[in-house]
């Protein structure tokens, strides 16, 4: 009798399953563990991560890991994803102009136009001429509205005010003429006197209407068609706002900047070029143009040849081939060495670098030179696969007063980065010197994962599973007679929670992590919350009163306080639409690369693995539209018990009885 | 028919001045109306507490001499939202809007 384990390195999760094998052969599943993945997939810091896996599993059965007789690590796929996101707009404000934000409590509706007046300035305002009067924290409530009252019964035109102070209806309540007022204008310092400003503030439950609007703007402040034409970043940005006050500076600039976001080339059966800014539907339509992909090239000294510099250069580090990474720079321009090679480049623009031999690359459309920078020799870090996604991302205006975010254009990607091989061998030798037992390096991971699928209850051959990581969507159809065809692609878990984080503004990558993880619900009151579904959930010990009016995520260790202030159902909406972009258009995308004539219906049916299959709501999105192709796709159950988990480990363990001579 | 008004209710025992105007002005800047009363009890949670459950609203405050505190209805006796000893304007301010956003149902302010 003996104990042997699977090993399964994941991007994000390290798995083991352990069973014992009979002398006769018989195998018994007697536990599975995981542990966060240590280092990138594929290298020896991936030792630590396994180690405590099986340090785990076998401690749930009272014994160490020298009772191992031998462990199963699977030949990982030399391949690793990465994702990345570039805005590709920018709005930039060369002057005070604008301040657009929800204070929770303004006072007053309606507009207000006229001359920025200081409140220590008050008694130099001049009959006849409106004013919107400021007032730093520094005056207390009750002299800012004495003020403005006598000020206004010695006829002076006070038609709106600007507060620092979180007082607009402490100060509304005491005038004897109401005016629109706006509060917690964090920045007073850098309102300049003396301009024109026009002011706004919403009806209850409404937004500003008149300075969310070009022409809008324009009315209140009398501008020329072409002042209109640059006002318009303002009033897009001021969209949804509950106040705004948008001021006219004589030397002030407004401009929408565009990026220069850059050329992919696309090296495959044809090679495709295509500019990042045409959006994501278009980037993934010159994928599958291209053909079969050999490799795929940035422009160089943009963003994306930048981004895909740095992938590779990351790539380099693990795979410890310096060479490879050389060759493609940081993006800027190279000498062309070698011979044969022949750059085809329209416009103007950044110098082509061109490196080897045979080198062939066409530019098409409008934009800058483009670059080749295949080798006869291919490079041993090629980009194999990338995933595009639109995205809009909340980036805080320069020049803006009061931190204010306009919604900028955005694509983020992941891509597949494919080396030779990776270090499995010495991470297996590793293993080996640390533990004191015996190490192989066994299977292909694809195939793997189809085998452990077997084991879920109901399913047959042929089977096709979709094994949905955190780094890449695989895909895999096995057949009777052994055959196996699989595919992988950029872009899962990761992706998901990257578009999560921009899209919501969140700063901290584990708070995307978690919204993506579990459901939210409202605290409502200290008795009851309202989930995400409309469900109403009551409790009889009274909730901590710091959830209370919070948006809460359901953790299996409890409830976890969101601390930014957006609305559950945006919230939810974010995290639906990044999970639908990524896993449903790469589920599909990887099906049809290994469907029989890459025709989805003739693939019966799918057993969802891996991580993400372990999702709340994913596996439901994918039986939704696999529907529509007659396919019955469900979350695998491997050997019965253990969820959609732990198939590539159980599949290591099945195939060593299947090798074994008994 | 006997209306109770939809108030916050602030019951005190010798309140310091500035703690309740400050207090006051926190709930007034949020829109809620309130009403204050003179009580004997001179525990500042028991005030807030009973503030709480004699408020139609469900949101009640106690403040004795310098102290302050908050509660809501449905907690216990000894369980306030929030209790300020000797508080500075800011506290004070923070402690009357909380009363007045648990009843609007958003967020409260916390340290």
């Amino acid at each position: 009798m003996s104990y042997i384990a699977g090993v399964d390195i994941g991007n994000s999760t390290t798995e083991v399953c352990i069973a014992r094998v009979a002398f006769d052969g018989t195998l018994e599943f007697l536990v599975s563990a995981s542990c966060p993945t240590t280092g990138i997939k594929g290298t020896v810091a991936n030792v630590h991560g396994i180690t405590s896996a099986l340090k785990q599993a076998m401690g749930s059965l009272g014994l160490g890991t020298e009772r191992l007789s031998l462990i199963r690590l699977n030949e990982a796929a030399p391949v690793i994803g990465d994702t990345a996101m570039e805005t590709l707009t920018e709005t930039i404000i060369t002057d005070s102009s604008m301040i657009g934000h929800n204070p929770s409590t303004p006072a007053g509706a309606g507009q207000a136009v006229g001359q920025v007046l200081f409140m220590e300035h008050l008694d130099r305002a001049e009959r006849g001429t409106p004013y919107i009067l400021a007032a730093s924290r520094n005056h207390s409530y009750e002299a800012v509205a004495e003020a403005v009252n006598r000020a206004v019964d010695e006829g002076g035109s006070i038609e709106g005010m600007i507060l620092q102070a979180d007082e607009a209806v402490l100060v509304e309540n005491r005038l004897h003429k109401k005016i629109p007022i706006i509060d917690e204008v964090a920045r007073m310092d850098k309102l300049p006197e003396g301009v024109l400003a026009a002011i706004e503030v919403a009806l209850p439950g409404e937004t500003v209407r008149m300075l969310s609007n070009p022409y809008g703007i324009a009315t209140l402040l009398k501008l020329t068609p072409e002042e209109t034409q640059v006002i318009t970043p303002i009033a897009k940005s001021l969209v949804g706002k509950r106040s705004a006050v948008v001021l006219k500076t004589p030397g002030g600039n407004v401009r929408e900047q565009v990026l220069p976001a850059g050329e992919i080339t696309v090296c495959g059966d044809r090679d495709v070029t295509i500019n990042l800014d045409e959006g994501a539907e278009k980037i993934m339509a010159a994928l599958s143009e291209a053909g079969a992909v050999r490799d795929i090239l940035g422009q160089p000294a943009t963003n994306v040849g930048n981004m895909f510099a740095r992938i590779r250069r990351g790539m380099g580090e693990v795979s410890g081939e310096p060479g490879a990474v050389s060759a493609w720079g940081t993006g800027a321009a190279a000498s062309a060495q070698g011979t044969h090679a022949a750059v085809s480049a329209r416009g103007t623009g950044a110098a082509a670098s061109v490196q080897g031999t045979h080198a062939a690359a066409s530019a098409r459309g409008t934009g800058t030179a483009a670059s080749a920078q295949i080798s006869a020799q291919e490079p041993h870090i090629r980009i194999t696969d990338i995933l595009a996604v639109d995205t809009l991302a909340p980036v805080v205006i320069s020049g803006a007063l009061a931190g204010e975010t306009c919604l900028e254009k955005a694509v983020g990607i992941a891509a597949m980065v494919r080396t030779e091989k990776l270090p499995m061998e010495e991470i297996a030798s590793r293993l080996k010197a640390e533990l004191g037992v015996q190490v192989a390096v066994a299977g292909v991971e694809a195939v793997m994962a189809s085998l452990g699928a077997l084991t879920t209850p109901g399913v047959a051959m042929p089977l096709a599973i979709l094994d949905m990581g955190g780094g890449s969507t695989d895909a895999a159809v096995l057949y009777p007679d052994g055959r196996t065809e699989l595919t992988h692609q950029a872009g899962a878990g990761e992706l998901v929670t990257m578009l999560i984080g921009i899209e919501l503004g969140l700063r901290d990558h584990g708070v995307a992590e978690q919204i993506k993880k579990y459901p939210l619900a409202k605290v409502e009151s200290l008795f009851h919350m309202r989930m995400e579904n409309g469900q109403m959930s009551f409790v009889e010990e009274s909730i901590d009163p710091r959830f209370f009016g919070r948006v809460v995520m359901l953790t299996e260790r409890g409830m976890v306080r969101l601390e930014e202030d957006i609305p559950m159902e945006k919230i939810v909406q974010v995290r639906r639409e990044a999970k639908r972009k990524v896993f449903v258009t790469n589920a599909l995308r990887a099906l049809r690369q290994v469907a029989p004539e890459h025709d989805l219906k003739r693939i019966s049916n799918v057993v969802l693995v891996g991580g993400s299959a372990e999702d709340f709501e994913i596996p439901d999105m994918l039986m939704e539209e696999f529907a529509n192709y007659r396919i019955v796709c469900g979350r695998g159950n491997i050997r019965g018990s253990e969820g959609p988990r732990n198939a590539v480990a159980t599949g290591l363990v099945l195939s060593y009885i299947g090798e074994r001579q008994w | 028919m006997v209306m109770n008004r939809p108030t916050i209710f602030i019951y005190t025992n010798q309140p310091d001045r500035a703690v309740l105007k400050e207090i006051c002005a926190g709930i007034e800047e949020e829109g809620i109306f309130f009403e204050i009363f003179e009580r004997s009890v001179r525990e500042v949670n028991e005030l807030a507490w009973q503030a709480a459950q004699d408020s139609m609203l469900g949101s009640g405050l106690g403040i004795c001499g310098m102290d302050a505190a908050f509660s809501m209805r449905g907690l216990t006796r000894k369980r306030c939202v929030e209790i300020c000893l000797n508080p500075g304007r800011e506290q004070c301010r923070r402690l009357g809007s909380n009363s007045a956003r648990a009843i609007k149902r958003q967020p409260l302010a916390m340290d």
